[in-house]
């Protein structure tokens, strides 16, 4: 996989670089954050609903509503331009959000708190980890 | 809603009234470390959510990473919901709590 998976141009897009294998990792990740958005059955769901004050049982309806329309925007625009070659900034915004609640939920689904336990996990988990984790280099590097 | 925090009540006699001073404490926006973020990510973050310049941004990231926590912003109740939608919205472990 290229060091450089997304590359600022001079005209302020950003190039995504990723190959056939690299986009569909992306799909899966949005995919899966579209679904858990929606389900609450899904292992990421508690993830994209933690608490935004823990010292109430329930959170501000309204604020909770925001949260929900604002991943569902970024996810659906991610989802939107998973083919093309450059991204404009808010395009890149969506990805960078959409694959850090992808990351996110993945260690939170997996138990994954600390850095001991990320070492004992499973290799399957700790490569998806480490693509989205280059991915995020890459695409954070580029904005 | 912003609690309101007594601060001095003045009760000397009967008949002189009451001085009350309130103060209202204000919410912290804290975001918490995790084993996986990348730090550049929450840099880029931090300036696009708060329009920190790189340099505050890079020093709460590392107070997040070194300390496991940052508090991040402070001021108004309805703010700091705000910012802390925002922050778990870009994929980042926060709360908001008020300030002792």
């Amino acid at each position: 996989m290229a060091s450089r998976l997304f590359v600022r141009r001079r005209d302020g897009r950003i190039e995504v670089r990723l190959n056939d294998a690299g986009r569909e990792i992306a799909r899966e990740a949005f995919g899966h954050v579209l679904a858990a958005e929606t389900d609450p059955t899904h292992e990421w769901h508690a993830s994209l609903n933690g608490p935004i004050d823990p010292s109430h049982d329930v959170d501000d309806p309204l604020a909770t509503f925001n949260r929900q329309h604002e991943v569902s925007s970024n996810v659906e625009l991610a989802v939107a331009t998973l083919g093309e070659e450059f991204l404009n900034d808010a395009e890149a915004w969506a990805w960078l959000c959409t694959l850090q609640v992808a990351l996110r939920a993945t260690i939170t689904a997996k138990g994954i708190l600390t850095s001991d336990r990320l070492e004992e996990t499973d290799d399957t988990t700790r490569d998806y980890i480490q693509t989205l984790q280059a991915f995020l280099f890459s695409l954070a590097d580029a904005m | 809603m912003p609690s309101l925090k007594p601060l001095r009540v003045s009760d000397q006699t009967q008949t002189e009234s009451s001085v009350v001073t309130l103060t209202e404490r204000s919410w912290n926006v804290v975001v918490w470390d995790d084993p996986v973020t990348p730090m550049s990510v929450v840099v880029v973050i931090f300036r696009r959510i708060f329009g920190y310049p790189n340099n505050k941004a890079t020093q709460l990231m590392l107070t997040v990473h070194h300390e496991g926590r940052a508090i991040v912003w402070s001021g108004s109740l309805e703010r700091a919901q705000g910012y802390c939608v925002k922050l778990q919205v870009a994929g980042l472990l926060c709360t908001i709590e008020q300030d002792s």
